[in-house]
């Protein structure tokens, strides 16, 4: 089990204000590849029912994280801030967390045969930034739970 | 990959069987830019006159533009095509998030030649592109086609392009429907795909697309982002997609109702946003990189057709096939609308097919099919002929899929007085009597009669553009308007970009994100500038396939019969009017008085 750190910040889901524009991962593929592609961005957007739903899906922060407990390099680990980060240098590119993680929020650069997922931006995360209808937002901890 | 440009585009040859790239050539970039530019430079340069749109030599291209997949707000892709409906040239443009997709899998456009031996579709999975067998599909229709292919691939994240029985079937304005059920609509693009025997184009792009200065070109989205903001125009959209220009059109007089008789309708608001807040709309939907979210997406909870996902009914959709129908249930209309969506066929000429045939049957040149009333207002008729059009039934059905004008000729007797098109594209759902410009641009758009190559109303019923006042009824300063909102439009369709994002968005700012994707200073005029090499090469391209000024003209309807109500009531757009402004219109344009371009203009725009 994991060493006990609380979630301090995560991003929130109002789906129901998403239109499924894919701005937030146009800014996101960019800020992780120098380029634009919303396949290459670290949340995704579901669809049901001829797109009469959107829904964003964002790494949650796990309290308890199956991607950081079944990494074999001990790559991932929750910093001081709460958030879940993968060091690129710890990471082998094995693809267990991807396999393990319940809501595919590891990315894998095929290329550099290493995995990505969302570190929230230092704090101040692109795709909460750039969204045009507020269906992302950045919620503290006191917030969480409440 | 550190520009916009892909640099290549994929060729199929479907009666060979054989894929190929082809680098795109400098020249293309340096004076076409993308998008439309690409498409009638390849037209041009690669149809001979006289090709049968529906035989394996026509090609169907789908273009994107150098902004198409960035983060450049609002950006489409297009069709670009010779139309068997209209026998030009034609770009049809279409939103969501098909024509992103084209650019990740590493191509800016693919061109279609051939005809395949059998029903196909293409699976281009970045550089690996098959042909595969779609017999299995064939006859399904454009929405369960695309879950079928989705569900054959195993990916449902994968963009499909594609067409449903009315394209298989050849129905003259048969669309193509692009991931997600946007269409690249008019002009009958989805017919020439099924005269390929190609059900549908599914991609999946895993690739980047870059931009040369990542700074410059965040800076300039940013400043489009703004732009789109304080909009008024973009805000009303937001709000209310384009069905709040029902009732716009309806005070102003310009609403089509049975067959365009009369250009107001009684019931106007059911099939505006009123009605539709209340009847359908649910949430927003936007197209990919689209922060207007137009689209507003819902169901129909009540009535006889209760259980549809209905997209907004759009204006274009609410004039055609609601008040033109005098039908003003809009559950009925969003039901019929899904109907030809589903059947792959512009609701536009289909709605002004339908209209045309209720006249037709109400004057007695047509029966009525047994246990139908072909009347107005009647909705079982309008759905009967939906289905009998999209079957290509033989009857009514066969007659009515080769459009109005040659219905009408079919059908002989006067019918040619009221079927409602130029150059064979059924008019839109503005009713020009009331306002002259907009009738000189039907008369001089390259695919027919066309509302969205130059939109003068919006000016003329401002009474103003630039220094000039304008009256909507009288000719003085229209040429110069219609040819210069032409220009704009084919400028930016280039890029390629939606044209309300065009509505907030400064063609400056298009240049400032063009030039810092790609690297090479483009301005505002060069994009206007290339607007106008476009608009003589597809004219080039339209008179050696047949066209001659006599067809720069309206319907009888428009020309003869004075508006009967509303503003501009008693008014019509006289023979004299229209040979004053087409011929301010040619001047304007360096094309003599029949309309063809003279050497020096195709010098000046490096045509020649």
């Amino acid at each position: 089990m994991q060493e006990e750190r609380a979630v301090k910040q995560r991003i929130h889901i109002n789906f129901d204000k998403c239109t499924g524009c894919s701005i937030c991962q146009l800014a996101c593929s960019f800020d992780l590849f120098g380029g634009y592609n919303p396949r290459l961005a670290r949340l995704t957007i579901l669809n049901k029912n001829e797109k009469l739903y959107h829904m964003p899906v964002v790494c949650n922060q796990c309290e308890q994280a199956y991607c950081m407990t079944v990494c074999p390099a001990k790559a991932i680990t929750r910093g001081d801030d709460g958030i879940v980060k993968i060091d690129p240098e710890r990471c082998i590119g094995c693809g267990m967390c991807d396999k393990y993680c319940p809501i595919d929020m590891i990315l894998m650069d095929p290329e550099k045969k290493k995995a990505h997922k969302c570190e929230l931006c230092q704090g101040q995360p692109l795709c909460v930034e750039i969204c045009p209808t507020g269906a992302l937002e950045l919620v503290q901890a006191k917030e969480i739970g409440s | 990959m550190i520009e916009a440009y892909t640099h290549t585009l994929l060729m199929i040859d479907l009666s060979r069987g054989a894929v190929d790239t082809l680098p795109v050539p400098d020249d293309y970039i340096r004076e076409f830019i993308g998008g439309k530019g690409f498409g009638a430079k390849l037209l041009h340069d690669r149809l001979a006159p006289g090709t049968d749109p529906l035989s394996p030599d026509n090609l169907l291209t789908f273009m994107t533009g150098p902004l198409t997949a960035t983060l450049a707000p609002a950006m489409r892709g297009c069709v670009v095509t010779k139309s068997p409906l209209t026998n030009t040239f034609l770009d049809s443009y279409f939103g969501g998030s098909f024509s992103p997709e084209i650019k990740y899998a590493g191509y800016d456009g693919i061109i279609i030649t051939g005809k395949a031996d059998k029903p196909v579709y293409l699976w281009i999975d970045n550089d690996d592109v098959e042909i595969r067998d779609a017999s299995h599909i064939w006859g399904t229709d454009a929405l369960d086609s695309n879950e079928a292919i989705k569900k054959e691939i195993g990916d449902d994240t994968i963009k499909i392009a594609g067409i449903g029985q009315a394209g298989e079937n050849l129905v003259s304005y048969a669309l193509i429907c692009c991931e997600y059920n946007r269409q690249a609509g008019r002009g009958g693009a989805g017919a020439v795909m099924g005269s390929k025997n190609l059900k549908a184009v599914a991609v999946r792009g895993s690739k980047t697309v870059g931009v040369k200065d990542p700074k410059r070109f965040q800076d300039a989205c940013q400043k489009a982002f703004k732009e789109l903001e304080v909009s008024p125009d973009v805000d009303a959209l937001r709000e209310a997609g384009t069905a709040s220009a029902v009732e716009f059109a309806n005070e102003a007089g310009l609403l089509p109702h049975k067959n365009y008789k009369n250009g107001t309708f009684a019931k106007a608001s059911k099939l505006a946003d009123k009605g539709q807040k209340k009847h359908l709309w649910m949430g927003s939907n936007a197209c990919m990189g689209c922060p207007i979210r137009c689209s507003k997406i819902g169901a129909v909870r009540t009535g006889k057709f209760k259980g549809i996902v209905t997209d907004i009914v759009e204006y274009e959709s609410a004039g055609l096939m609601g008040s033109n129908l005098d039908i003003s249930d809009v559950r009925a209309v969003a039901h019929l609308t899904k109907l030809c969506d589903r059947f792959g066929m512009d609701s536009m000429s289909t709605g002004s097919v339908i209209g045309f045939a209720m006249e037709a049957c109400e004057t007695g040149l047509i029966q009525s099919p047994e246990g139908i009333d072909l009347k107005f207002g009647n909705v079982e008729a309008a759905e009967y002929l939906i289905r009998a059009i999209a079957d290509r039934e033989p009857g009514l059905g066969e007659l009515l899929a080769k459009g109005v004008k040659r219905a009408a000729e079919e059908i002989g007797g006067n019918a040619k007085e009221f079927a409602q098109h130029t150059k064979g594209l059924e008019s839109p759902a503005w009713g020009p009597r009331g306002v002259s410009g907009m009738g000189l641009a039907y008369m001089t758009t390259d695919r027919g009669g066309c509302h969205q190559r130059g939109f003068p109303l919006a000016y003329e019923l401002a009474g103003e553009w630039e220094d000039k006042t304008l009256d909507p009824l009288a000719t003085e300063h229209k040429a110069k308007l219609v040819a210069s909102l032409q220009n704009h439009s084919a400028g930016t369709d280039t890029l390629v970009k939606c044209d309300f994002g065009s509505f907030g968005i400064a063609t400056e700012t298009y240049a400032e994100m063009l030039s810092a994707a790609t690297g090479k200073e483009v301005s505002a005029q060069d994009i206007l500038d290339t607007g106008e090499r476009i608009w003589s090469l597809t004219r080039m391209f339209n008179i050696a396939q047949g066209l001659d000024t006599s067809q720069d003209t309206l319907p009888k309807r428009f020309v003869s019969d004075p508006l009967p109500d509303g503003p501009a009531k008693g008014h019509r757009i006289t023979k004299q009017d229209m040979e004053t402004m087409l011929q301010d219109y040619y001047r304007i344009r360096g094309w003599d008085t029949q309309g063809v371009p003279t050497n020096e203009t195709l010098s000046r725009l490096k045509l020649i």
